[in-house]
């Protein structure tokens, strides 16, 4: 969490993430022109790079991707969500020297304006064979564009977090996109298995852990009803000591915290990036904290310790033999709520 | 925090966490590592083709601008006592053709940089840098060779004979359709059942240059009818664009 608005917020994981990311990126293109160049002496410079470029945006793209259900798994890989959206803005630079070398190498020094050219070279779309895939790299590329710009709080805060989530779920189209554009486009020459292969564990991995991910998931999402105004969510007993649970009320997760003899309710998605409080917990300072980027919260009120303003809603909470009711309805934002005593 | 919690600001990380982050790296490497070495089993051989690019060397003979431009340089050894000739194809820089109208029979001297794919050779023209010694019209009759059903692929002349490798197929096909649309002459490649390939230039049937009419027909298989003639060692295929049909649709 920072008070002000700084491009990078420098501390010693972020150093390390990104020494390993460049030098990994690095490594794989060095690694790649120089197999190119001894395998395929005869492959000119340009191939090399626009073919290094591009492959090494796919598999950063999937490294991308496999994160996030990875978190959703295993808290221990919590680490490389910290930092991600240098992983993905670094995947959009190295998409973008993908598709600037390209453009320049196939569309530049024509009769016409090589944007234009990309978008009227091939116009026949009904031809699955023939389909014109450069256009669906360029798409793709603007999506990542978009992404990398406003993947900085100061666009999150000011967009609005459920523009900034919508406008960042667009990833999942410009994946679609690139997997099309690499099978209609360089897999319509390159025919050897071991290619389609490769590009096909990827989409399983990808495809694979998000549907693992979202089956773990949809236990969370089994909805607690009651007639009252106060549903019976957990036992005292089940909650560990600084943690939570996590339990659907009204079509809303919500986080229960035990801590000090207390229980406190509050709404289960951080305001930062949607991060889920339940799974974070309440250190040594009062505050739960997110478990994805370490936004903090008073149990008590939902709102951020000073400077800081974000708030979640709260939920009336109470306790009655060992079991814990919460509120079907959620408070506004930051409101005080008593916390339930444990008897 | 206890051990078991930890955020990226925190000044350690929990010995559990780092062991899981560090197998997740030492993956992602041993992934990159096999996708760059799966990306250059998987690939075909690249042609040996040539763009000399950097190199200008000078050039003296006669222009014929015909369908496709051509430089013919005179070679030392004769036929029967005539001049014999090495046919360069024209194209100039970028993705243009030559414009050879204005120096048609013409003996010149001009700049350029050498562009070859096995014994198919071609020169990029330096702008402005031709000059015109005398006229030197030559009299060249093309060898009819019949008619021909062809099955092939239409390529820019210009990459596939070296300026881009691989200069042809799919991935190609976009950068094609500029090199035409800009007037360098099209290449119509045959392959036969043994695997050799022959490269016919493509002409209307009345011996005009034809670029725009095949744009739609570009890097992908085709069969079409025409004439086959031959000019020294280059071989003309005089088609009617119209009547070009699509193998795969």
């Amino acid at each position: 969490m920072s008070e002000k608005y700084v491009a990078i917020s420098w501390n010693r994981q972020k150093k390390i993430y990104d020494i390993i990311l460049i030098s990994g990126v690095a490594g794989y293109l060095l690694l790649f022109i120089g197999l190119g160049a001894s395998f395929q002496p005869n492959a000119t410079i340009e191939t090399l790079l626009i073919r290094g470029f591009g492959t090494c945006a796919i598999l950063l793209l999937h490294i991308v991707l496999i994160i996030g259900p990875l978190c959703r798994l295993s808290p221990k890989f919590l680490p490389l969500l910290y930092n991600r959206r240098h992983l993905g803005v670094t995947t959009f630079f190295i998409g973008a020297v993908h598709g600037g070398l390209s453009i320049f190498q196939f569309h530049a020094l024509g009769v016409i304006n090589p944007f234009v050219s990309v978008l009227t070279s091939n116009t026949r779309f009904s031809s699955i064979a023939d389909f014109p895939f450069q256009v669906l790299g360029l798409i793709a590329l603007v999506i990542l564009f978009l992404m990398a710009v406003t993947s900085h709080d100061f666009w999150l805060k000011n967009l609005t977090a459920p523009v900034w989530k919508t406008l960042h779920i667009l990833v999942y189209v410009a994946y679609a996109l690139l997997i099309a554009h690499v099978l209609l486009g360089v897999l319509q020459a390159e025919t050897a298995p071991i290619l389609s292969i490769s590009l096909g564990f990827g989409m399983f991995l990808v495809v694979g852990l998000h549907l693992i991910a979202a089956f773990k998931e949809t236990n969370l999402d089994k909805e607690i009803s009651s007639n009252d105004d106060f549903v019976e969510a957990c036992s005292v007993s089940e909650i560990p000591e600084k943690r939570a649970c996590i339990r659907t009320i009204s079509g809303e997760r919500v986080a229960i915290f035990k801590y000090d003899g207390k229980i406190s309710a509050v709404s289960n998605v951080c305001q930062h990036q949607n991060g889920p409080l339940g799974e974070g917990k309440i250190g040594d300072d009062g505050c739960i904290t997110c478990p994805w980027h370490g936004f903090q919260y008073k149990p008590e009120n939902g709102a951020s310790p000073p400077p800081f303003t974000e708030k979640v809603p709260t939920f009336n909470v109470k306790i009655a033999d060992g079991k814990v009711f919460v509120h079907k309805k959620s408070n506004k934002a930051g409101t005080f709520v008593e916390a339930a005593r444990i008897e | 925090m206890n051990e078991d919690f930890y955020i990226g600001y925190l000044p350690k990380m929990p010995k559990n966490t780092a062991r899981v982050i560090k197998i997740f790296v030492v993956a992602a490497f041993v992934a990159a590592i096999g996708l760059a070495v799966f990306a250059w089993i998987g690939q075909k051989p690249f042609a040996k083709s040539v763009f000399e690019f950097g190199t200008i060397k000078d050039f003296e003979g006669t222009i014929q601008a015909d369908g496709v431009p051509f430089l013919l340089v005179e070679k030392s050894d004769k036929n029967n006592g005539l001049p014999t000739f090495e046919r360069f194809p024209l194209v100039a820089e970028g993705k243009h053709g030559f414009d050879a109208k204005r120096f048609d029979g013409q003996k010149v001297k001009l700049k350029g940089t050498r562009i070859y794919r096995d014994d198919l050779q071609m020169i990029e023209v330096v702008s402005d840098s031709v000059e015109i010694i005398s006229a030197n019209p030559i009299e060249e009759k093309a060898k009819n060779l019949g008619k021909f059903k062809l099955k092939g692929e239409i390529v820019d002349s210009k990459c596939y004979l070296g300026v881009m490798n691989p200069g042809q197929s799919k991935p190609h096909r976009d950068c094609a359709v500029a090199c035409l649309r800009g007037g360098i002459p099209p290449l119509f490649i045959v392959k036969d059942s043994m695997g050799n390939v022959s490269e016919l230039w493509l002409l209307s049937e009345t011996g005009e240059a034809v670029n725009k009419e095949i744009l739609d027909f570009v890097a992908e298989p085709i069969e079409i009818s025409g004439g086959v003639s031959r000019k020294g060692d280059h071989l003309f295929f005089k088609i009617n664009p119209t009547q070009i049909k699509r193998i795969l649709e």
